[in-house]
């Protein structure tokens, strides 16, 4: 009995780690991780010196990992085991209640929160047209009672409370009032950071009510769902891999007459208010405007309203279609990308009003906001 | 390449064991000599180069040892070089900048510069080891080693290696020309390096996480309970962590043929600090005693020299540790309870209700932990005011309870996995509810195991975050 069971142990052992390293030998190396939306590491290739001073060895460590057998089902089985001994989260994320993963906020010191916020008050300051400034909460803050118990977070409510006391010259606009009574409603992506266009809608309402014009209702719209597979970044972070995907709506379609310029290399392309190709891909939030991109001009068709200058983030994206009513002209201008100088930018575009509006999470961690105040 | 990541168990240890098993015997240890080296190599190009100076130094000084028996001072002269190289190898690898730093204090010696030296991987193992060598058979206490392959199989054997245990020549110098291999020893092997594997990588690197954020906690963060939290999730992680690192040397020795002796024995247990270093370390332990405690006179002399011989092994034994004057001040720290033990204590602890003598014990271990982990004088005071209610952060927030709840059940298992329970559990279970627990286990903790490393390696891009 104990040799037979001593021989099965040492076949567990050994066939578990000889099937691992034959499998990875034998199946094809991959080029792309899906789930964590990323070029996995390729074989590196092998020199003396490479080996003897150089990367080699750290770039097959890499390797290995990146190419390990069934990566994805590993991650899975690992997160799963952190919920049954009783944590909370995994890698940062939050497991809530109703399928809904948050990842944890951390907000940055106070000073570096004041400088950005000087360099937006700075803008204002220089211009002579009415700046308006939004900072978006995001779910860790509206949807705070779906977090498990105590866990650490920090708000969100505050940080927006203490950089708008040090805007004076712009018109900030009340994103947290307009979601928070709205917070039982599906109005951020359960496995993604960003708002959903319900939750963008809201936002909207805000900034109408803070450039004193009149919104829509919601019986405005013709709602239509365009994808039930959505799994966004904070599925990619967290490794819950078996949580239902999100769906993505759109409130507002494209008509006849809308002429959108896309420059995303610089050079002036077709641009398009639903990139539909994305819904096939990974990154589905992308299909609003087509994603990423230094500068989006917009020719909204409607003669004599205003024109308006978006600096923004991506959680405009989906806010952007709601506007378009509103104004003559809508530019949009990514300030990681982007690198104009805003004041000769406005005065060529004869633009009436600009909005700067981010998300709390990437107005703490953005680096390039020192660009409004030159 | 620690042993727990992929491509040591996934890639290097399956050829490793491959080719062993279908060489006949004579080669086998020249296949050894090899991987060790590319072992080594892997992670050390240059340095390769040091160890493999070490290994010629030591066979070489054996041989001349062995040859000058007779004349006892010519075989003298050879041992004390001997010594010298390897504890100047060791001085300068390690402790060379620490040197210059401090001396830098001195006015008028500012202008020296640090030299940048980087350790080499498992030094403080390998020296420690050759070392034992030439004094070995100087005393008389193994015999010459004229085989340059099977003695540097010895000092390059990758299982222990990098973390020990500290493997002294005249323990395996039987082994090292022949051992015998039978399915039951390689099976005691992967249960063994299971148990280590399962210990690294389910335990230590999770608790790990969580001291790492009380660790990183400023002066007013810093409560009473997460001070407590973070140190006992510390204390907990480095036995995990090195034992378990032990348990894979071990477990790996014997898949190759080899016995290695134990290097912890539940040092939580101990109900007192003396008690407590014969099971921690041991193998370190052992080290100290044989090379220096005894030949500087042991315990058979005058009190007042016991105590200068005590005083002498911790300060060494706390600056093996690492290059920072806090590891020698954690060394004093346990000399001094072991002279208070010596003088009057023990003998009071041992008539003293057991569960006296291990609140005392841990919380002397706790607390040296604080200096040992933290790197400056000024963060071991705030840590250590927080923990005995002296910090300004109040006895707890919320977020203390949280981490509380979510390493309950991790706290739970490794505070039960740090006592001898699991084990007699299973040596007193039947002989037919091993043979079939046995391979259940190894299964769960492999795929448990394995999705930890892979984990651990999980990297998602998240570059439309914005």
């Amino acid at each position: 009995m104990k040799k037979i069971s001593s021989w099965i142990q040492v076949f567990i052992f050994t066939a578990f780690i000889g099937a691992a390293f034959i499998l990875n030998l034998v199946l094809p190396d991959k080029e792309m991780s899906e789930v964590e939306n990323r070029t996995l590491q390729q074989f590196p290739k092998f020199t003396f010196e490479n080996f003897v001073f150089g990367s080699f060895t750290t770039d097959f460590e890499k390797y290995a990992n990146d190419q390990f057998v069934m990566r994805d089902g590993w991650i899975t089985v690992k997160a799963a085991t952190e919920l049954a001994v009783g944590k909370k989260e995994n890698n940062g994320v939050y497991y809530c209640e109703g399928d809904t993963l948050i990842e944890r906020f951390e907000a940055p010191d106070d000073d570096s929160l004041l400088q950005k916020a000087g360099y937006v008050n700075a803008l204002a300051e220089k211009l002579d047209i009415p700046v308006y400034f939004a900072i978006i909460p995001g779910a860790a803050e509206i949807w705070n009672d779906k977090l498990p118990a105590n866990a650490p977070c920090d708000s969100q409510k505050e940080l927006i409370d203490l950089v708008y006391s040090a805007v004076p010259d712009a018109e900030t606009v009340d994103m947290y009032g307009a979601l928070n009574p709205h917070a039982d409603e599906y109005i951020f992506y359960r496995t993604d950071h960003h708002w959903t266009s319900l939750g963008a809608y809201y936002g909207y309402t805000a900034l109408m009510q803070a450039m004193g014009m009149e919104a829509n209702g919601l019986d405005h719209y013709d709602v239509k769902t365009v994808s039930d597979a959505f799994l966004g970044t904070v599925y990619s972070t967290s490794g819950f891999t078996w949580v239902t995907p999100d769906s993505i709506q759109t409130f507002v379609n494209p008509y006849d007459g809308l002429s959108i310029t896309n420059y995303p290399q610089g050079e002036p392309l077709e641009g398009v208010l639903y990139d539909e190709s994305y819904l096939d891909k990974k990154d589905k939030y992308s299909m609003f405007f087509g994603g990423i991109t230094p500068l989006i001009e917009i020719d909204t068709g409607n003669e004599g309203l205003p024109s308006l200058l978006i600096v923004r983030d991506s959680y405009m994206d989906s806010l952007t279609p709601f506007l378009l009513e509103h104004f003559s002209e809508i530019d949009i201008i990514d300030l990681r990308y982007n690198n104009a100088n805003l004041s000769q930018y406005i005065e060529e575009h004869e633009i009436d009003s600009v909005l700067v509006c981010y998300s709390a999470y990437n107005f703490s961690i953005d680096t390039n906001l020192y660009r409004l105040a030159k | 390449m620690v042993f727990s990541s992929v491509p040591f168990m996934f890639m290097y240890l399956p050829v490793v064991l491959l080719v062993y098993y279908m060489a006949p015997w004579k080669w086998r240890n020249l296949w050894l000599f090899v991987v060790n080296l590319l072992f080594y190599g892997w992670g050390e190009r240059v340095y390769l180069l040091l160890m493999i100076f070490c290994i010629t130094v030591n066979f070489i000084n054996g041989i001349l040892i062995d040859k000058y028996r007779g004349d006892g001072r010519k075989a003298k002269l050879i041992l004390v070089l001997n010594v010298v190289i390897n504890i100047g190898m060791l001085v300068f690898f390690k402790y060379i900048d620490l040197i210059i730093e401090t001396l830098r204090l001195i006015p008028g010696l500012s202008g020296l510069e640090p030299l940048g030296v980087t350790l080499p991987i498992g030094i403080s193992f390998y020296t420690f080891q050759t070392m034992s060598y030439p004094i070995d058979v100087y005393r008389g206490d193994a015999d010459v080693q004229k085989n340059y392959i099977s003695f540097g199989t010895f000092v390059a054997l990758f299982p222990q290696l990098i973390a020990g245990p500290i493997v002294r020549y005249k323990d395996v110098a039987d082994q090292l020309n022949f051992r015998a291999s039978s399915v039951d020893q390689f099976a005691s092997g992967v249960r063994r390096f299971m148990i280590g594997l399962a210990k690294k990588s389910l335990i230590a690197n999770n608790l790990g996480s969580l001291w790492d954020i009380y660790a990183a906690a400023s002066a007013s963060e810093l409560t009473m309970l997460g001070s407590w939290l973070g140190i006992i999730a510390f204390s907990l992680q480095l036995y995990f962590d090195f034992s378990g690192y032990s348990d894979m040397a071990i477990g790996l020795g014997r898949m190759l043929g080899f016995e290695f002796l134990e290097n912890f024995n539940y040092p939580y247990i101990s109900k007192s600090i003396t008690e407590f270093w014969r099971r921690w370390h041991m193998s370190l332990g052992t080290w100290f005693r044989d090379y220096v405690y005894i030949p500087l006179g042991g315990n058979r002399c005058s009190r007042r020299r016991q105590f200068f011989n005590i005083l002498v092994v911790w300060a060494l034994t706390g600056i093996w540790h690492g290059a920072s004057w806090t590891f020698l001040l954690w060394g004093l720290y346990y000399a001094l309870f072991l002279m208070v033990e010596k003088a009057f204590l023990l003998k009071r602890l041992e008539r003293a209700p057991a569960i006296l003598s291990h609140i005392y014990t841990l919380l002397i271990v706790i607390v040296g932990w604080v200096i040992f982990q933290l790197d400056s004088l000024d963060k071991c005071a705030v840590y250590l005011s927080a923990m005995f209610g002296l910090g300004g952060a109040g006895f707890a927030v919320t977020s203390d309870f949280y981490y509380m709840l979510s390493y309950a059940v991790t706290f739970v298992i490794a505070m039960a996995a740090a006592t001898p329970l699991g084990a007699r559990l299973y040596a007193r279970a039947p002989e037919a509810l091993r043979s079939c627990a046995a391979p259940a286990l190894i299964a769960v903790a492999l795929i448990l195991a394995t999705a930890y490393i892979v984990d651990g390696t999980y990297n998602p891009f998240l570059y439309f975050q914005f």
